[in-house]
């Protein structure tokens, strides 16, 4: 099909990189912004703007919230057509509680699972979940959106579209591509050394374009392969569900093998217990890790078959100082307290499998290396974004001599996934700010009225880069670049203004107080709005440069 | 026209062959490691990581030499057949310790 290796190389690399290019720039944008998700969820929810909490007292605490959970409406939705019978009204066989913390969470997310009587599936779960403030068990408003840690973050792995969990499956396949892109990109070129330092701003934008293109491909090389790479093994079970359908017989042996070592029930005996102090069972836990030399704070508590014999508490050590997200679990007896496994050191590839997934998920303590990633997944941003606009520089004027309009649709699919995306995620911030704390009746909520205002912003913006966009067709720029950049910047700067007025929190007052998690995002959307301000003006500049071309014909004097 | 018709359908019968020959293979290469390693004595969960990273890695490189390889007929003989045979086996596997 192609003449040589290379040629097959090049194609690879430009058409998959420009079809999943649009795909990937969502992925490593809201990658990058998911670093400081906790942040941003501070920023978007003001009455949880307080000092990271550790796991509060079980008995007090968690346990009077936990029962007086239920599942959520959207999961009990799920049900229809999966029970014989009635959909049930209440739910009380608790099949496991949990609650999770890291060092940056105020609040404390916990989450329960119940079993569905006469499921047609006997496995069928549906779950609740929970936010509180750890210091007094108060319940945060449901309608609440974590817009970091409940929006952004879940974007960047399935683009929120879990209709068919095609979302996921395409961010794999963008994934997938970013490290073919990789490997092809190396293969063309094969000056790869000098690309480390070669930056010629001052040349023509299609020159400098590539340069660039080039320059944060390969100095952020490892970075961007480490990444892409990781998050495939992260859903690796998702993509290539082997253990639960061509060999799930080998899995269930393997259960019930792992069941009789460990002694921890798969399964509910059907006798009532009840629940002893799960606070001596975190203290003993403690005392354990201590005596290891590993004293640390609890991350994730788990309760499995609630209220019943074979019920057992399990409690983590919060990987705060560790790459691990949880580690050293120890199991108890529910109803006694009596311990009933420690688990032992992790074998090998468990460590290597650990290593990949906690230094892509981060949730250890290691500010300077959070704010790498950012650099780092911004970085990719620069690289695929640099790689669509050299995409079209390089086609658009022999585009705008053939008549042919393929130029000025990639164009336009460039700004809407890279200045409308800006757009969308101020927008949201923005609608964060304005809306009423409490929604009136018969209004949907506030956290779903602040998703539509996402996707509205960013329909808005494609409409407006399709709009902009017939002069590309001409061989210039596209007005809509320059007018987003300024979009960006005056939507940045109403993003802090806002949260100043609507909390009182300016950035005195934060950056007095060291209050990082709301500074820093005040001062990120200001450095935003600043870098699109500058882009904005040279863009303009650019633009008065470039004269327009009619189709076969010479370029025609530039107009202003 | 007839040329471009004809590149056209070379270029969709590569990418099915990369993606879907590709996703085959993988998936044939996954089955066989976790039931072989499985079987080797190593713990299912570590068997399973262990053969999903390599595989994951294995997807990369097959993906690109589909598009490389001279001979389409051979990377879906390779990819598919291969992906075929490798699942059977684990399955085979599978069935002797089940």
């Amino acid at each position: 099909m192609f003449q040589n290796f290379r040629l097959a190389m090049a194609w690879l690399h430009t058409w998959f990189g420009l079809v999943l290019g649009f795909v990937l720039m969502a992925v490593f944008f809201f990658g990058a912004l998911s670093v400081f998700d906790r942040e941003i969820d501070r920023w978007a929810i003001p009455e949880s703007r307080f000092e990271p909490q550790p796991m509060p007292s079980f008995d007090k605490v968690l346990r009077p919230v936990f029962e007086s959970m239920q599942p959520r409406p959207e999961s009990v939705a799920t049900l229809r057509g999966e029970v014989n019978g009635p959909i049930p009204e209440r739910f009380d066989i608790v099949r496991r509680w949990g609650a999770y913390t890291t060092h940056r969470d105020p609040v404390l997310n916990m989450f329960a699972g119940y079993e569905v009587p006469n499921a047609k599936d006997p496995e069928k779960t549906v779950w609740g979940s929970r936010t509180i403030d750890p210091r007094n068990g108060r319940s945060l408003p449901d309608d609440q959106l974590k817009i970091g840690s409940q929006f952004f973050y879940p974007l960047h792995y399935s683009l929120n579209f879990h209709w068919l969990d095609l979302g996921y499956w395409i961010v794999g396949l963008a994934a997938l591509i970013m490290l073919v892109a990789l490997v092809t990109g190396v293969i063309m070129h094969r000056k790869i050394f000098r690309e480390f330092f070669t930056f010629r701003p001052a040349k023509h934008i299609q020159r400098s374009t590539l340069d660039l293109h080039n320059l944060t491909g390969v100095l952020a090389l490892p970075f961007h392969f480490f990444f892409a790479f990781t998050g495939l093994v992260i859903f690796a079970g998702l993509y290539f569900p082997v253990a639960h359908s061509q060999l799930e017989p080998l899995h269930e042996l393997h259960e019930k093998l792992e069941a009789e070592e460990t002694g921890l029930p798969e399964d509910r005996a059907g006798v009532p217990a009840p629940l002893a102090s799960v606070d001596a069972m975190v203290a003993e836990a403690q005392r354990r890790w201590a005596a290891q030399g590993m004293s640390g704070d609890v991350g994730f508590l788990a309760v499995q078959h609630v209220g019943d014999a074979n019920g057992y508490v399990s409690i983590y050590r919060a990987g705060t100082d560790r790459i691990a997200l949880t580690s050293n679990g120890i199991h108890f007896k529910a109803s006694t307290g009596e311990v009933l496994r420690e688990d032992p050191p992790p074998s090998a590839v468990d460590r290597v499998a650990e290593f990949l997934t906690g230094l892509h998920l981060q949730h250890f303590r290691h500010w300077l290396l959070r704010w790498l990633y950012v650099l780092g997944g911004l970085t990719g941003c620069v690289c695929i974004a640099t790689g669509l606009i050299f995409f079209v520089e390089k086609r658009k004027r022999q585009h705008a001599r053939q008549g042919s309009q393929g130029a000025r649709v990639a164009d336009a699919l460039a700004v809407t996934t890279i200045t409308g995306m800006l757009l969308a995620a101020l927008g949201m911030m923005i609608a964060n700010r304005l809306l009423p704390q409490a929604m009136p009746a018969g209004w949907p909520g506030r956290g779903d009225l602040e998703e539509y205002v996402f996707w509205a912003s960013w329909l808005l913006a494609m409409a407006h880069a399709f709009w902009r966009s017939p002069p590309v067709a001409q061989g210039r720029l596209s007005p809509a670049w320059g007018e987003q950049c300024w979009a960006v910047c005056a939507l940045s700067v109403a993003a802090v203004l806002l949260n100043w007025i609507t909390t009182g929190d300016h950035l005195l007052r934060t950056v007095a107080e060291g209050y990082w998690p709301v500074a820093g995002v005040d001062l990120f959307l200001l450095a935003s709005a600043a870098l699109a301000a500058t882009a904005a003006r040279r863009l303009a500049r650019v633009a008065r440069a470039v004269p327009a071309m009619q189709p076969g014909g010479k370029p025609e004097a530039a107009h202003a | 026209m007839a040329a471009t018709d004809a590149t056209t359908s070379h270029v969709i019968a590569r990418i099915a062959a990369a993606l879907l020959g590709g996703y085959a293979f993988t998936w044939g290469l996954i089955a066989l490691g976790m039931a072989g390693l499985f079987a080797l004595g190593m713990p299912f969960h570590d068997a399973e990581h262990l053969s999903s990273m390599l595989a994951l890695l294995a997807y990369l490189g097959v993906f690109c030499w589909a598009f490389a390889a001279r001979s389409l007929p051979r990377v879906w003989a390779v990819l598919a057949g291969g992906g075929v045979l490798m699942a059977a086996a684990a399955s085979l596997i599978q069935h002797m310790l089940v």
